[in-house]
């Protein structure tokens, strides 16, 4: 059990944390005048954020006297001005004016490069060590000072995806965009998602962080637009099904009693928490006396209004709790928390039935709820939609025209970490295990491994096939166990650097800056030469700019080398190069090629095998940090913020083992503070006034 | 695809029977401003048919200007003959891919990649003041691993134009919309009204952080509140009872979908909603399975009848083709069924129909099926027009240009318009006289005469060459020669050949072909 989980807060503490929270709200009404739009709530939020960091003040005095002169000195020169070196201005980064502790991902990096030895680069000179230890030693405070802490609430939009499945879910069907199914060909059936502007990822990497991304009258439109086709939907014949589980069995028309019954059980479903006496006497008064098409009209106008209300189409506006102060969610919300999470979509019946008789906030029947989610098919949402955005999957789209390639190279993934998330999997098998999934079309890589698979049969007269994937036991392809060498991934990012570069980012957790954009290309062999590409690479990323970044890249993406653009394994027995292909850029026989190389932190490796065995045991607690990081971004629909750090710190702590499984990761997220709680921002009293 | 599955047909089944003819149609006699207009405006309206054709079922063989017979695939739509200007000897491409002779149809040459297709064009004349500039319409999903297959109208910049399927969406775009709906307008009105006073109630709840997110919202309530008020005042319905209107099904198949989609076209025509619509019966490579009609195979693998041939494929095939050419007729049916001004919808409608390709299997661009129907004034119809040689599409495309008016002496690498469309200013194809002969020396056969395929669909793959005063030399040849040597390019027309093959008495067969040469000098 964490230590952390949530707990009633003394009385004292309350008062406290209220305090504080309502002092920073008499600020914001400050600046809000002078500011029109959305800089007033980062302004508000930052300023809360601060209010707990800064508690102690020792601790800004101490950046003053250990970071700041440090950077002044011996970072200026590149990192400054409008020009500075990777966007990264020390100036106003050290400005008085400025929150540390909003730029801490900033600070988190100089004191990884002060530590590593990576900056100031080694032409440059260096701080000494009395410079650098004291620094490093500001560092640890920092963030040792922080508290975990749960995230003001902020009511955020459903993303695209939420609304689609919440919307199926609540009226029982999904609409869809009438167009007849062909092999080989792509089209968008969901209505929403056809409608709907796409979602741009939110500063989590991930589309439900929707804070960013505000609604627009396009948006309106369309919602507005769903709504009512829903509403068609749901009262044409072939609906009465899905009408009947709101009104109740019913012959003729509707009366008064199936309006208001109707509206009964969908207004609080669509709601996602119960619906007070006092409205639904509002309904009432407003249905009253009606029958007939009047009646059916007054209803439908309930109906949309409800589709299209911000009670709907946001999450958040309805939380109930003490405004201005830290404390547990209440039940429905703890409900929805674990719903949007898990299955990208509103809570069921049993989920919603826990969280009205209060039972959810009872950790055991908590957890069963969670086994129970992880058990149902929509579970599979978390692939779907989790994996597909943690791992750039959509890339595929542009690896290969071919619809069943794509959907055999994209379903592998998301079929394996399905099988991972479900079956409760180590979490350390995604990147390497002793298994995979495979179809007819991607059975080629598995040599005899896939002999099962290749009874899979084309049918005649049906070109372009999509087949199931099948799991394999890997015995022959043992290359092949986990993501990192599935063909897919490997075909998106085409050519060392490209992998190599996602494989830090996305497997590693590692932040990389754009590169410098005066680097120029990788010089071709002159004439007599016979240089590797991996030989000219090095050549060409000799300067320091470059190094830093591609001493951790390059390792990484050149023991890769051995897949071709396709993910094909050139050293295996029955490999055959692709038709009609120019010979690759090295020119050399693959068996030439060098897939050996060193990590930053000094462990070697000779080819992808060993090094899935070092990322497996010396660098685990990296990839289990990165998983934790991604996992908590997802599930809290948020940037992960500073005081998240202690509760990631902890969950990585307690499961970087071999047997720690995606279960736990999973309990661990779900009971954690910044799940389980929430700060309510002090009540909008100007409106009040108003 | 591996997608969840919800099966609209599923559900839509027990609704009660066929769906047609639609109620929506039935609203128009009271409802239409183009009908009491003076000159009503003129339309264009293409109906493209995926994946070629088998030749013998569609060509037209022997018969003039006037005096000919249709071909079996053309029996659907007979009865519109005195509607209907056939075109032969259009394209003249020797082999050519899905995409390029899709990019073709309508942008006169697949080397048009920059530029607008004529639909587009045509739509920037005469759709400056209707709701609705174009539409454009499709049965299939997008076929990624060639673009190009998906698409028949191009922008201004050469760019694809998305094509929508569903009827109801189209229906509601053109109907249900608040811009185009007083009805709809007024329920919109209604629920930005009820939004507003809640969104002021959770405000009275919120916090400081809730507020900024409540904003948002309301600024977007407030733009909508705003956008409707501004369409009151100019109402752009032309005082159509459009809220009358009944929303048509989604259909419960193929052949529902595509019927009621049709119905749609003549709809949105007659009540002026858009003057320009293209719709595409499939992907030009149609992956499309016509389980309908009791077919397992799809579309595509049909259309390559040589190399996939069996009696069943090929009476599948022409079941298929046949299904195209009833939709053709629908369309015509309908569109003269709606009376406009002083004659038909048709009058006013110039109609193009026809495919990418001819030949199927072999992919040439020749004797593409092409028939333009309807387009009183700018057609003389009731001809069967064959051009004596092929015929680049710009052509036609530029005349069409020229026919609405629009101000331009150059299309799709074409700058001389195709005659004949009007009147009888064209030179029409005639055969020309040529020897016929066969020499056999020992197994080489070499023979003269004119080319053709078997019109005995039991042996679709096999060529015949006529030769004068004998019985003709039978080619039976695999798919490398039939492909190879483009077998499919010749026919109709004088060539010699040379082959392996054996003498029987009389009876002459080629098994092997060895060298094909036309006798007036066309080869692809």
């Amino acid at each position: 059990m964490l230590s952390s989980v949530p707990q009633c807060f003394s009385a004292a503490t309350a008062r406290f944390l209220s305090r504080i929270v309502f002092a920073i709200g008499a600020g914001y009404r400050a600046k809000r005048v002078s500011s029109l739009h959305g800089v007033a709530t980062a302004q508000a939020m930052v300023l809360l954020g601060s209010a707990f960091l800064f508690e102690s003040h020792a601790l800004s005095s101490d950046f003053e006297r250990s970071m700041k002169p440090l950077v002044t000195r011996y970072c200026l020169d590149c990192h400054s001005g409008p020009d500075a070196s990777g966007d990264i201005d020390f100036v106003s980064l050290t400005a008085n004016s400025r929150d540390i502790a909003e730029d801490y991902r900033v600070w988190e990096s100089v004191a990884k490069h002060l530590e590593a030895g990576t900056m100031p680069p080694d032409d440059s000179e260096q701080p000494n060590e009395r410079e650098r230890t004291q620094a490093l030693a500001w560092y640890q405070a920092f963030v040792e000072s922080v508290p975990a802490r749960p995230a003001v609430l902020r009511p955020r939009r459903l993303s695209v995806m939420e609304y689609r499945n919440t919307m199926r879910s609540l009226l029982g069907f999904e609409l869809q965009v009438a167009v007849t199914e062909a092999a080989q060909t792509e089209s968008e059936r969901s209505l929403a998602i056809k409608l709907l502007p796409t979602d741009v990822p939110g500063e989590s990497g991930f589309t439900n962080a929707t804070l960013g991304n505000p609604i627009s009258l396009a948006a309106w439109e369309q919602y507005a637009y769903l709504a009512d086709a829903a509403l068609i939907e749901l009262f044409s014949p072939h609906r009465r099904d899905a009408l009947e589980a709101f009104t109740g069995e019913r012959n003729g028309s509707l009366t008064q009693a199936h309006t208001m019954r109707l509206l009964r059980n969908f207004l609080p479903r669509a709601y996602r928490r119960p619906v007070s006496p006092v409205e639904f006497a509002g309904v009432r008064e407003r249905l009253a006396g009606l029958q007939g098409e009047p009646l059916f009209l007054a209803l439908k106008l309930e109906l949309k209004s409800a589709l299209v209300s911000p009670k709907f189409l946001y999450r958040g506006f309805l939380v109930e709790g003490e405004r201005g102060a830290r404390q547990r969610v209440d039940a429905f919300e703890l409900a929805e928390r674990l719903s949007f999470f898990l299955w990208a979509d509103m809570p069921d019946q049993e989920l919603f039935d826990a969280a009205a008789d209060g039972s959810l906030l009872n950790q055991e029947s908590f957890l069963k709820q969670v086994d129970r989610m992880l058990a149902s098919h929509k579970s599979r949402r978390l692939a779907d939609v989790f994996v597909r955005q943690w791992f750039s999957l959509d890339e595929i789209d542009v690896a290969t025209d071919n619809p069943p390639i794509r959907e055999a190279w994209k379903s592998q993934p998301l079929d394996f970490m399905h099988h991972l998330f479900t079956n409760d999997r180590p979490l350390i098998e995604m990147v390497d295990s002793q298994f995979a999934f495979a179809n007819l079309y991607t059975a080629g890589i598995y040599g005899s491994d896939a002999k099962e698979v290749r009874k899979q049969k084309r049918t005649k007269g049906l070109e372009g096939e999509v087949f199931e994937n099948m799991r394999i036991q890997l015995n022959d392809a043992s290359e092949r166990g986990g993501v990192l060498t599935m063909p897919g991934i490997l075909a998106m990012n085409r050519g060392p650097i490209l992998r190599g570069t996602w494989m830090l980012e996305r497997i590693l957790g590692e932040h990389l800056n754009d590169p410098p954009a005066n680097v120029g290309q990788v010089a071709p062999n002159r004439r007599g030469e016979n240089l590797t590409f991996r030989q000219r690479f090095e050549q060409h990323r000799t300067q320091e700019a470059c190094s830093v970044c591609h001493n951790k890249i390059d390792p990484l993406g050149f023991v890769l080398q051995t897949f071709d653009e396709d993910g094909n394994y050139m050293l295996a027995a029955n490999y055959r190069p692709k038709k009609q292909k120019k010979p690759t850029s090295d020119g050399v026989a693959s068996d030439a090629l060098d897939t050996s190389g060193r990590l930053p932190s000094g462990e070697t490796f000779a080819n992808i095998r060993e090094l899935k065995e070092i990322l497996a045991t010396s660098q685990r607690e990296a990839v289990i940090r990165n998983i934790v990081e991604r996992t908590m971004a997802y599930a809290l629909c948020r940037r992960l913020e500073l005081f998240d750090q202690p509760t990631i710190a902890e969950i990585t702590h307690r499961l970087n083992s071999e047997t720690a499984t995606w279960r736990d990761l999973i309990h661990d997220v779900t009971q954690s503070v910044p799940f389980q709680e929430m700060i309510l921002s002090p009540a909008n009293e100007s409106r009040d006034r108003s | 695809m591996k997608r969840t599955k919800m099966d609209r047909r599923a559900l839509l089944r027990g609704v009660g029977g066929v769906m047609l003819p639609l109620p929506f149609l039935d609203l128009m006699a009271s409802s239409s401003t183009a009908a009491a207009a003076e000159t009503p405006p003129k339309r264009f309206m293409t109906l493209f048919k995926p994946n070629g054709v088998h030749p013998p079922s569609w060509n037209i063989e022997g018969g003039s200007e006037y005096d000919f017979r249709m071909s079996p695939l053309m029996k659907p739509f007979e009865k519109h003959k005195d509607d209907l200007l056939i075109l032969d000897n259009m394209g003249d491409f020797g082999f050519s891919s899905h995409a390029n002779s899709t990019r073709r149809f309508l942008s006169g040459h697949h080397a048009v990649k920059s530029s607008a297709s004529v639909d587009q064009l045509i739509a920037d004349q005469i759709c400056g003041d209707t709701l609705h500039r174009s539409l454009e319409l499709t049965t299939e999903g997008l076929f990624p691993n060639q673009f190009g297959c998906s698409y028949i109208s191009y922008d201004k910049n050469g760019g694809a134009i998305p094509r929508a399927s569903d009827p109801q969406l189209v229906f509601d775009r053109l109907f249900r919309n608040p811009l185009a709906n007083p009805a709809e307008r007024e329920a919109m009105g209604s629920v930005l009204d009820r939004v507003l006073e809640e969104a002021r109630s959770l405000s009275r709840k919120a916090g400081i952080v809730d507020q900024r997110t409540l904003d948002e919202y309301l600024e977007v309530i407030r733009e909508s509140e705003k956008q409707l008020q501004t369409m009151e005042q100019n109402d752009v319905t032309k005082g159509m009872d459009v809220a009358g209107f009944t929303r048509p099904g989604t259909g419960e198949n193929l052949d529902e979908q595509v019927d009621i989609m049709l119905d749609l076209i003549v709809l949105a025509l007659w009540t002026d909603s858009t003057r320009c619509i293209t719709y595409m019966l499939g992907n030009s490579n149609s992956r499309l399975v016509f389980d309908f009609l009791g077919i397992k195979q799809q579309h595509h693998y049909l259309s390559h009848f040589f190399r996939n041939f069996s009696r069943q494929n090929l009476d599948s095939l022409l079941k298929i083709s046949l299904w195209h050419m009833q939709k053709f007729d629908r369309l015509l049916t309908k569109l003269k069924a709606q009376a406009e001004g002083n004659g038909t919808l048709l009058d006013n409608t110039l109609v193009l129909y026809g495919s990418g390709m001819g030949h199927s299997d072999n992919h040439t661009a020749t004797r593409i099926p092409t028939v333009l129907a309807g387009g009183k004034g700018m057609l003389k119809t009731g001809r069967y027009v064959r051009y004596a040689e092929n015929q680049q599409l710009g052509r036609l495309h530029l005349a069409l240009l020229q026919s609405f008016g629009v101000d331009t002496q150059k299309f799709g690498g074409s700058i001389d318009p195709l005659p004949g469309l009007r009147e009888s200013d064209y030179q029409p194809y005639q055969e020309r006289s040529f020897e016929s002969w066969v020499k056999i020396e020992g197994t080489e056969i070499t023979v003269q005469g004119r080319l053709r395929m078997s019109d005995d669909l039991n042996e679709a793959k096999i060529f015949y060459v006529d030769v004068q005063g004998r019985p003709s030399v039978r080619v039976e040849v695999n798919f490398r020669d039939f492909h190879d040597f483009n077998l499919a390019y010749h026919c109709g027309t004088g060539v010699t050949l040379t082959g392996d093959g054996l003498a029987t008495g009389n009876q002459v067969a080629v098994t092997k072909v060895r060298q094909i040469q036309s006798i007036f000098g066309n080869s692809p």
